[in-house]
């Protein structure tokens, strides 16, 4: 196509020429002769080493000659060596002049060869081999008219985008196809749009809605749900390789680089102008100082790896940050304008009109860039900063009821209890205790209230312990607010069996799990505690003696952490081994510190989980002395009054009050935590450092620096002026801010060029344009030009908001064709570009886990947060593993969206089915039919709990009726009605092996998994 | 676009762009003895290979963290002479730690062995008696001394992560030889994976079917392979039989759809893996006499030879290329070749778990006639400096990275046996005669696959990439 447009432009050329030359004036150089050189010559004859030394691109060295000498004379062709070697086709070497050019040739050299602008351009035009200046998604945006069609059409056309794509259909003797059913529409919709599937009451009312506007009506419902951010945040996060840890050697996690992902969804959700949308994360941090938005935003800049590991030697550092310069001036080139900057780091661009000056040019916007952390500090809206105040008054009068209520009784029990046996020594006053009493789990001694512990995974409170099964069941507590440095952790528990290897009593952690101080039975050493911690940082052998009794009785165990980092082990108020120095004490920040019950520190699964009995707990925030380890341990219980017994004493009013009162505090405690959250924020996003000067790099070589360049765009990018105006010393925000403005301009055509098509390929399959972030020279060329020209028209027009742009495509004729094949179009247009028919798609591996979650009625549909992992994170000698742990350990049942992607640490069934590598950009992904996804999708262990879940849903719904079941198994995974040789069909299945064998069946079938 | 691709058969994947349906589209489903690569953009399909194959599959042992040249297969008699003196030399050398000490002799005895007389030191025993099999190349070069950008490099030819390594690019080149295994498998090292994990073995912008699929040393080989609950009898296979017959009966209603016939095909293909899989991974069906050769009775050598034998094994079912790592990841105490601390400890202890098992390997290949169309690589990352990792004045046990001049050898199809190809300078630190840049070592594999690497091509954002990128030179040199 490029070649034959490029053609055609030349023969109009050519035949203005023929007419000039009739009456022999001299061509003008600059409109005929100039682009006859750039385009047929310089491809070699230009530049620092041009071929046979011969310089065709200024007048001096045209003139000048090559290694042959002198090769053009002026007035006389025949004696030119230019013209010999034309004219005999030798040069240019593959594909000789025409006759018109070469006539055209001669006449400028018999003219007297004049010269015109000094300099020709070898980016102006476009060339066999290159794009130029004039290439097609360089141009400004014109204002097409969508084509005139026969008013008979115009009763399937539902909007211009019709008429454009009609035209072209009718052109190529083809029509479009009948409207999609009713059922194939909201499925369709529901995905494209929420990347979710509709509810069996959602396809009822759209099936039952008669009104003129029912479709229309759909599609601004779906594009208020909030799931339509996160559906569209998934195709961004692709395209921008947003990724959760480093990569490289170390691939250390990134714990706060979620606020940017989220940032991308609720952008979305809120529409925010696409053009905004861009110049925050291109420059937020800028932009709007102060906002915790902009600061998640410019998390673009950093989403990409990034190597931690740095040699001694300078050039080798060097050349890593040049690598990863060159990885973001790519991204940013392909996401924004189509463009592949990057290949220009080492040569001017092969392909697109741009030099390696430019390149440099715009990797100096980009120079300060640097990856970090940032905690903001919010400051507190006034209504919060009154909200806390109030709460916290509330709260002190509360503790005062209460111990009015309380402490009277308390005294009375424990002097009764005294009076019967004396202790002698007090025991130590703890932080916490926990008793597992009545339906309580627990709570703060002291702080009423506070502790909002939540039992997961089936543990239970009985007989007054804590029953964990050593599955998944645990408890934890909400975080807590002190300081943890020096500390002592102990605990009565009986042990379910001795041969249990890695069980956590109680631990302290960090709430990412991360870091973590615990009582652990068995794990390195069989039968014998140890001092748990993260990577065994703080761990080694106490060398105690190995457990024989805690199957059979309560056995007391308490570790002491000092502050010189030393740590003490006892087992029943006696040293257990030997105290050892551990290096460094571990601290625990207020906020970020939580206690854990029968599991080594979280993620839930593997070994971590403890099987036993947890009687009673006690934390404290100093370092007890063996003496009052003896004390606590002797005095046991005597010195706590429990719940029950307390219960038990007080009256039924004063029950009442005081569970009132204790309800109370509780809530007041979680409001007050959050307003104190909400007032801090870490994220992982752009720390900028002074940029520097930049020069260029002769070869992209870091030892052989050239020219100075001020930072600025391309000049290829017409409608906007590529100089800033910046010296080379520019600061990073005035750079980055500059960048922002000239990506975003108005006229820059490639910027609502690339975004439209997008959109357009995630609807369709396939964009206009068959190379989403490609629209140079190697990319595809439009299928639809104008109608892609007029789509950036009104998405401008609309101020760049993407959700018109979502309801104008969606809301066409074009996008709610049925699928149905027909051979003819087949024939004409395989691949559809013509737009013939809706082309069926595969879901996408997210849509597969969170429809298979959906069709559960089980999909936390929480919007926004930290999100899940799925992954065991370690390290281990200084680099950072990623092990998958089984999803039905999680309790997560999140969208995947959400889910926590280390770049070493990808999920084998997402894999499986397509999910990229987070390290890589990926504008459109390959859908694989493979063996290894029929496995995933039947075996993995997701799919049999997923199904149980399915069919407990849709037996609760119908009952023992197997008919009604598998009608409902139908509605729920299809969007339709079985119908009764469907249902004939399936019963037997469904007799032998359950309901749930043939959810898990419909869950891999075809009409499942793909859209149609 | 290769916007879908389905895997399904022998040798190859057929891509299309939409669900064109066509008598001949199911034809090149089921067919068998064709590569069909379709070019991203053009969609045009091109033939592989592109010339007379010599390999048909590969071995790749990927050496972690460094192996001394110097020490191993590039002999330096002059050494001897510089131990103890400074390097004589006008720049400054760049190395990792920048720690320059003194120059230290090898620390292992060299002998010529076999026919052909190549040197190799005593580090190798096992492999010393298979000399006239191994192709040494001793002017290898490197873009970076950072192990993981070294390694990326190494096996991608790119230093950043998200390209696609060697196995993928032979994996999409040509396909597997078998419906019931992946084409490319991993097998990592037991004592952990390398750094950056599954990063090494990623697909990059590759369709997913061409990722490395590393087995498990534990529980199934492959994820997934079986049902995770037991069922009950029959209930897997009446299953799949309902599963075939919605899909046919949806086929009727939707019209002849390509892609989804591919899917109903793949899961005949899954059930096949079910029973290939666990076979060719029961290695108590080889002979005593065989275990042993491979070491498998020994502590120190049966994790290597484990998978050597494994490797042999997946090699026969047909699987295209197998890669075995040596060493995980950086970091001390060393579980790798990453000799800084004490080069003569830590190669000795590593070349013992795999000296035996990878001669052995090499014996078994050539006994059964599959040396001659199989290409073994054995390669590190770089290699090591002559001068010790320690202060300026001193001699000391360690050595640095060193990107400008080691040794990697091949072995079997279409080699010059028993060769050296290439050397460094007098004390082995920089290639000085024919510098042999990674790339040109992948143009060479690909070439020995019938692969013109220059040819061998996937669009991705704006580039026709190849492996090669835009370099690489066939070492025709070292070519039979």
């Amino acid at each position: 196509m490029r070649s034959i447009s490029s053609t055609l432009g030349l023969l109009l050329l050519l035949g203005i020429t023929f007419s000039r030359s009739a009456v022999a004036e001299p061509p003008d150089f600059d409109h005929l002769i100039a682009p006859l050189i750039a385009r047929r010559c310089l491809s070699c004859h230009i530049g620092h080493e041009p071929k046979g030394g011969l310089d065709l691109s200024t007048r001096d060295s045209a003139m000048t000659g090559g290694d042959s000498g002198k090769v053009i004379q002026a007035g006389h062709p025949d004696e030119s060596l230019l013209w010999d070697y034309v004219f005999s086709d030798e040069m240019p070497p593959k594909k000789p002049l025409s006759d018109a050019e070469k006539t055209l040739l001669q006449s400028w050299i018999a003219s007297g060869a004049k010269w015109g602008t000094e300099k020709i351009d070898p980016f102006r035009f476009t060339t066999e081999h290159r794009a130029g200046g004039d290439w097609w998604s360089l141009q400004p945006l014109p204002s097409p008219s969508p084509p005139k069609i026969e008013p008979a059409d115009w009763d399937d056309a539902k909007n211009p985008i019709d008429a454009f794509v009609y035209a072209r259909l009718y052109a190529a003797g083809l029509t479009p196809s009948i409207e999609a059913d009713r059922r194939s529409l909201i499925r369709r919709l529901s995905f494209d749009l929420m990347g979710l599937p509709p509810t069996p009451d959602e396809i009822h009312a759209f099936l039952e809605d008669k009104s003129a506007n029912a479709y229309e009506n759909l599609v601004d419902r779906l594009l208020a749900s909030p799931h339509y951010g996160e559906h569209w945040a998934r195709h961004w996060l692709d395209v921008i390789r947003f990724g959760e840890s480093n990569g490289f050697e170390y691939d250390q996690p990134r714990n706060n680089a979620w606020p940017y992902r989220n940032w991308v969804i609720n952008s979305l959700n809120n529409d925010l102008p696409y053009d905004e949308f861009v110049r925050l994360q291109l420059a937020g941090d800028v932009l709007r100082p102060k906002s915790i938005d902009a600061a998640a935003a410019v998390g673009f800049l950093v989403a990409g790896p990034h190597n931690t590991t740095l040699p001694a030697n300078e050039p080798m550092r060097m050349t890593m940050a040049q690598d990863e310069l060159e990885d973001l001036v790519g991204v940013i080139g392909q996401t924004f304008l189509g463009l592949t900057v990057n290949c220009a780091r080492c040569h001017d661009h092969k392909f697109d009109p741009i030099s390696q000056k430019e390149y440099y040019q715009l990797a100096a916007l980009l120079s300060g860039v640097r990856h970090g952390e940032r905690t903001i500090q919010v400051k507190l809206r006034k209504d919060d900063q009154q909200r806390r105040s109030n709460i916290e008054e509330r709260l002190v009068r509360i503790e005062v009821e209460l111990d009015a209520i309380e402490q009277p009784i308390r005294n009375s029990i424990l002097s009764v209890r005294k009076s019967g046996q004396s202790t002698g020594s007090r025991p130590p006053h703890a932080l916490a205790t926990w008793e597992f009493d009545g339906d309580h789990i627990g709570r703060y001694q002291e702080k009423r209230g506070t502790l909002n512990a939540k039992a997961n995974g089936g543990a239970r409170v009985e007989d007054g312990s804590l029953i964990v099964g050593g599955k998944p069941a645990y408890v934890a507590t909400q975080p807590l607010s002190v300081d943890l440095g020096e500390k002592t952790l102990e605990a009565w528990v009986t042990l379910d069996n001795l041969d249990q290897r890695g069980g956590g009593v109680l631990t302290v952690q960090s709430l990412d799990g991360l870091r973590f101080d615990a009582i652990v039975f068995g794990e390195r050493e069989p039968k014998k505690w140890m001092a748990g911690s993260n990577g065994f940082v703080r761990t080694k052998s106490f060398t105690g003696i190995e457990e024989r009794e805690a199957e059979k009785r309560s056995i007391h165990f308490a570790i002491v952490y000092r502050e010189d980092g030393t740590i003490f082990g006892y087992r029943d108020g006696m040293p257990y081994g030997k105290p050892y120095h551990s290096g460094t004490l571990q601290r625990f920040k207020s906020g970020d510190v939580q206690i854990l019950f029968g599991m080594r520190h979280s993620p839930v699964g593997g070994n971590r989980m403890l099987a036993g009995r947890i009687h009673r707990a006690q934390l404290y925030d100093r370092a007890l002395t063996a003496g009052e380890i003896e004390t606590s341990f002797a005095a046991g219980d005597l010195n706590f009054v429990s719940e029950s017994e307390l219960l038990e004493k007080l009256t039924p009013e004063q029950r009442q009050s005081r569970e009132m009162l204790v309800d109370e505090a509780q809530k007041l405690n979680i409001e007050k935590e959050a307003i104190q959250k909400s007032q801090r924020q870490t994220l992982y996003t752009c720390v900028p450092q002074n940029p520097g000067i930049t020069r260029v790099l002769r070869r992209g070589n870091v030892t052989d620096p050239t020219d100075e360049v001020a930072p600025a765009g391309l000049s290829a990018v017409t409608g906007v002026q590529a100089d800033f105006q910046l010296a080379a010393n520019a600061s990073d925000a005035d750079r980055r801010r500059k960048l922002a403005e000239w990506i975003t301009h108005k006229e820059n055509p490639l910027f609502a060029r690339v975004i439209v098509n997008r959109l357009w390929h995630y609807h369709f399959g396939q964009g206009l344009v068959t190379t989403p972030s490609d629209f140079g020279f190697n990319g595809g060329t439009p299928s639809h030009p104008e109608l892609l020209d007029w789509l950036a028209q009104q998405l401008v027009r609309n101020e760049y908001s993407l959700k018109s742009l979502h309801r104008l495509i969606v809301t066409s004729a074009t996008y709610r064709q049925s699928s149905t094949t027909n051979a003819k179009a087949v024939r004409l247009d395989v691949d559809n570009r013509l737009l013939w028919r809706r082309t069926p798609k595969r879901l996408s591996a997210e849509e597969i886990r969170d429809a298979v979650l959906v069709a559960t009625g089980k999909l936390n549909a929480h919007v926004g947060g930290k999100g899940y992992r799925d992954v065991r994170h370690f390290s281990f000698k200084g680099s950072n593993f990623y092990e998958s742990v089984a999803e039905t350990s999680l309790g997560a049942k999140r969208r995947t969206i959400y889910r926590f992607t280390p770049r070493g640490g990808r999920n084998p069934f997402l894999d499986t089915f397509d999910c990229p590598d987070p390290s890589t950009s990926t504008p459109q992904r390959a859908t694989t039919t493979t063996p290894l996804q029929a496995l995933a999708l039947m075996n993995n262990e997701l799919i049999f709990e997923m199904t149980d879940e399915f069919a407990e849903r849709v037996t609760r719904k119908s009952g023992d009726n197997l008919a009604a079941q598998i009608r409902r198994v139908y509605l729920i995974a299809y969007a339709r009605e079985a119908n009764d040789d469907e249902v004939a069909f399936a019963s037997p299945f469904v007799a032998k092996y359950g309901l749930p064998a043939f959810c898990r069946v419909v869950l891999n079938s075809n009409e499942f998994l793909y859209l149609r | 676009m290769p916007m879908s691709t389905h895997i399904v058969n022998r040798r190859g994947f057929l891509s299309s762009s939409t669900a064109s349906i066509t008598s001949t589209a199911l034809l090149s489903l089921l067919m068998r003895d064709r590569a069909v690569l379709a070019d991203s953009v053009s969609g045009e399909a091109k033939g592989l290979p592109h010339h007379p194959v010599q390999a048909k599959r590969v071995i790749h042992l990927c050496l972690c963290g460094g192996v001394s040249q110097i020490d191993s297969f590039d002999y330096k008699p002059e050494l001897e002479k510089f131990h103890g003196k400074s390097l004589q030399s006008e720049e400054r050398p760049a190395t990792f730690f920048n720690q320059v000490g003194l120059i230290r002799k090898n620390d292992w005895g060299f002998k010529q062995h076999g026919e052909s007389g190549l040197w190799v030191s005593d580090l190798f025993p096992h492999l010393s008696e298979v000399a006239d099999e191994l192709t040494v190349i001793r002017s290898m070069v490197a873009d970076s001394a950072n192990h993981t950008p070294a390694t990326f490099e190494e096996n991608s030819g790119f230093r950043l992560n998200g390209f696609p390594v060697m196995g993928s690019w032979v994996s999409y080149g040509l396909g597997s030889e078998t419906d019931e295994l992946p084409s490319f498998v991993v097998l990592p090292d037991s004592r952990g994976l390398p750094a950056g994990g599954t990063i090494n073995w990623s697909n990059g912008f590759l369709p997913a079917q061409h990722q490395g699929v590393a087995f498990q040393s534990e529980g199934t080989p492959i994820h997934d392979l079986f049902p995770a609950r037991q069922l009950p009898d029959g209930q897997d296979r009446d299953s799949r039989e309902l599963l075939a017959q919605l899909n046919r009966k949806h086929l009727e209603e939707t019209g002849v759809d390509d892609a989804m016939m591919a899917r109903m095909h793949s899961y005949e293909l899954a059930a096949k893996m079910q029973l290939a899989v666990p076979k060719v991974t029961d290695l108590n069906q080889e002979t005593t006499v065989t275990r042993k050769m491979y070491g498998l009775d020994e502590t120190e050598t049966a994790d290597f030879g484990a998978r050597c034998l494994l490797t042999r094994r997946l090699l026969e079912q047909g699987v295209r290329f197998v890669q075995l790592f040596s060493g995980g990841s950086f970091g001390s105490p060393r579980i790798n070749w990453d000799g800084h601390e004490d080069v003569k400890k830590n190669h000795s202890r590593e070349a013992a778990r795999m000296d035996q098992p990878v001669a052995a390997l090499i014996k078994d290949l050539r006994q059964r006639g599959m040396l001659e169309d199989t290409l073994i690589l054995c390669t590190s990352e770089f290699g090591r400096t002559p001068f010790t990792q320690s202060a300026a004045d001193k001699v000391g046990t360690g050595r640095d990275h060193n990107m400008y001049g080691f040794s990697i050898w091949m072995a079997g199809a279409g080699l010059k046996h028993g060769m050296a190809y290439g050397s460094t300078d007098d004390v082995g630190w920089k290639a000085v005669e024919n510098p042999v840049h990674w790339y040109d070592y992948h143009a060479t594999v690909l070439h020995l696959l019938g692969i013109d690497h220059e040819r061998l091509t996937y669009y991705h954002n704006g580039i026709q990439r190849r492996l090669t990128n835009v370099h690489g030179e066939v070492l025709h040199g070292i070519l039979s």
